[in-house]
């Protein structure tokens, strides 16, 4: 396994946000984790990510463990998350917010060729890369936070919610986007509200109620359980 | 009359250089760490009396001695970093607090190191510029090339280099800065340490013009506050702009009717800017 969540509780201020959450990422394809408003779906990424601080339990990103580290150091082994409500950088141009991305890499050549790489895949971003990226819309801003991510090279991706808040061109733009990324070879963890976009893209899927995961297993047989269908697909 | 215009331009110059380089520094230690230094004030004090020491005393160059006060006073804030700021970073008020406590600290080292009258640092240069009747001294020609020399190099780092975007992605999203491999507390004392430092190099600067006192921060803190809210609270330009119109409207309302009338307009100037723009001239939003 890729990353290896084992029995992850966070607390916030006491308050129990994940109360032993254990997730398995393979080195491909993608891995989804859906659920409502408030089951921990944005707080399992901030753990991986070092945003948080597990209370107990372990987290292992390519045999070695990584729930220790600060946010740098973890970015450093290959985990880029893309958080929940984009981030971007407002004051920073499109293109500074894409080179910030690379900040821990010295490959000076490989570096403008990724970028280079990113604005052939985002053909509107190139044509806004001085733009400050506070001008630009969700959709535009949501493509700045993912290829933000994706400079730094990662070995594996977390995205959280990139569909919220977007139309549904845009959706199936983002989804196209994140499909062509798997494709490539980079493996996405995928955190979705829009439960069945998330299950037609993911291999596997965890759903995630109160703070711990109540059904887990091949997106297809998940989009055919009963419980999976009366909460979140509204069928 | 145009010659007592152009002096009156000189002094607003002088004036307006060394705010400048104050509140610069207070709006970067606040965009970065969200922390209001009260202590500010003290770091230009302790500024002009690494000159007090180094110069008057123990007879350093003068341009050493400055030296030395940008990076004495610029340890100093990455010493406030370390054991202030950083164990209070979850705390919004605690920061605030602890600098009033470390301005405490730093005045009543001033008092016991140095006594509580005014030093006497000797002249640098007794040399001015003369146009007409109006007159610039060299001592405050230094100061005013120091502060360009400073800004425009502040400027470059923050456009151009790398530390320099961390220092600026930290003081937009603090949070998505970690995301992207910027170490926080790295960032911070960076940010300490220049922020800091420009406030010792206005103090070390003008050290031979104020006789340095141990409560000189005073003087300079509460329109260094009015200077980044006109500015708009986080905006660097912002503290330049506001700093140069804080300074002309000043010295000429001083000039002209006198310094607490010139107070009172200061004040009014601020109202007014928050009236029309309530994040100040250059602020777009609230700053995390
Ligand atoms: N910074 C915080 N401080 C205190 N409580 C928090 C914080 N962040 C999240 N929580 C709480 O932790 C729980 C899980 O929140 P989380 O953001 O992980 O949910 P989510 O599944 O991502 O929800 P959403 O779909 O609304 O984004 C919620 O009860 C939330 O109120
Ligand atoms: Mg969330």
């Amino acid at each position: 396994m890729l990353l290896d969540v084992r029995d992850v509780h966070v607390h916030y201020h006491k308050v129990a946000a994940l109360k032993g959450v254990s997730l398995q990422v393979p080195s491909g394809g993608i891995v989804t984790i859906i659920g409502a408003n408030g089951a921990g779906k944005s707080t399992t990424l901030r753990s991986i990510s070092g945003l948080v601080r597990p209370s107990s339990g372990e987290i292992h990103f390519e045999g070695e463990r990584i729930d220790h580290l600060p946010a740098e150091q973890i970015v450093a082994r290959g985990i880029a998350h893309v958080p929940e409500g984009r981030r971007v950088f407002p004051d920073l141009s499109v293109e500074e917010n894409l080179r910030i991305g690379a900040f821990l890499r010295s490959d000076k050549a490989q570096i403008e060729r990724d970028i280079e790489r990113i604005f052939q895949r985002f053909p509107r971003l190139k044509e806004r890369r001085t733009q400050w990226a506070r001008t630009l819309s969700g959709g535009e801003q949501q493509m700045v936070a993912i290829g933000r991510a994706l400079m730094s090279g990662p070995k594996l991706l977390l995205l959280d919610e990139p569909s919220m808040g977007l139309s549904p061109v845009m959706v199936q733009e983002i989804s196209r986007i994140v499909a062509d990324i798997v494709e490539t070879g980079v493996p996405v963890v995928l955190v979705e509200q829009n439960a069945g976009l998330a299950l037609r893209l993911a291999s596997y899927a965890y759903v995630l109620e109160i703070g711990s995961v109540a059904v887990e297993g091949p997106a297809a047989e998940l989009k055919t359980n009963d419980h999976v269908r009366r909460a979140y697909l509204g069928a | 009359m145009s010659d007592f215009l152009l002096q009156t331009v000189f002094n607003a110059s002088y004036a307006a250089s060394y705010m400048a380089l104050i509140a610069v520094g207070l709006v970067l230690i606040f965009g970065v760490m969200g922390v209001i230094n009260f202590a500010h004030g003290e770091l230009y004090m302790a500024g002009a009396y690494a000159v007090v020491f180094f110069y008057a005393g123990l007879g350093l160059p003068f341009l050493a001695a400055v030296a030395l006060g940008l990076v004495f006073v610029g340890c100093l804030g990455m010493l406030m970093e370390l054991v202030l700021f950083r164990p209070l970073r979850t705390n919004p008020l605690g920061g605030l607090i602890a600098s009033i406590g470390f301005l405490l600290m730093l005045q009543t080292i001033a008092v016991l190191g140095f006594g509580l009258r005014n030093q006497n640092v000797p002249p640098v240069s007794q040399g001015r510029i003369t146009i007409g009747g109006a007159f610039l001294t060299y001592e405050r020609l230094y100061v005013i090339v120091a502060t360009v020399v400073l800004l425009t190099a502040l400027w470059l780092f923050l456009r151009r280099s790398k530390f320099g975007w961390a220092l600026r992605a930290c003081a937009q999203d603090r949070e998505a800065a970690a995301l992207q491999g910027i170490s926080i507390n790295q960032t911070a004392r960076y940010a300490m340490f220049i922020g800091a430092g420009l406030a010792g190099v206005a103090g070390a600067m003008t050290a031979p013009l104020v006789a340095p006192s141990p409560f000189m921060g005073h003087t300079v803190i509460v329109t260094a506050f009015i200077i980044i809210i006109v500015g708009g609270i986080g905006s660097l330009e912002g503290a330049v702009v506001a700093a140069i119109l804080y300074a002309f409207v000043h010295t000429f309302v001083t000039t002209f009717y006198d310094g607490v009338i010139a107070n009172i307009v200061g004040l009014l100037l601020m109202l007014a800017v928050l009236v029309v723009k309530p994040h100040g001239l250059f602020g777009v939003r609230e700053r995390a």
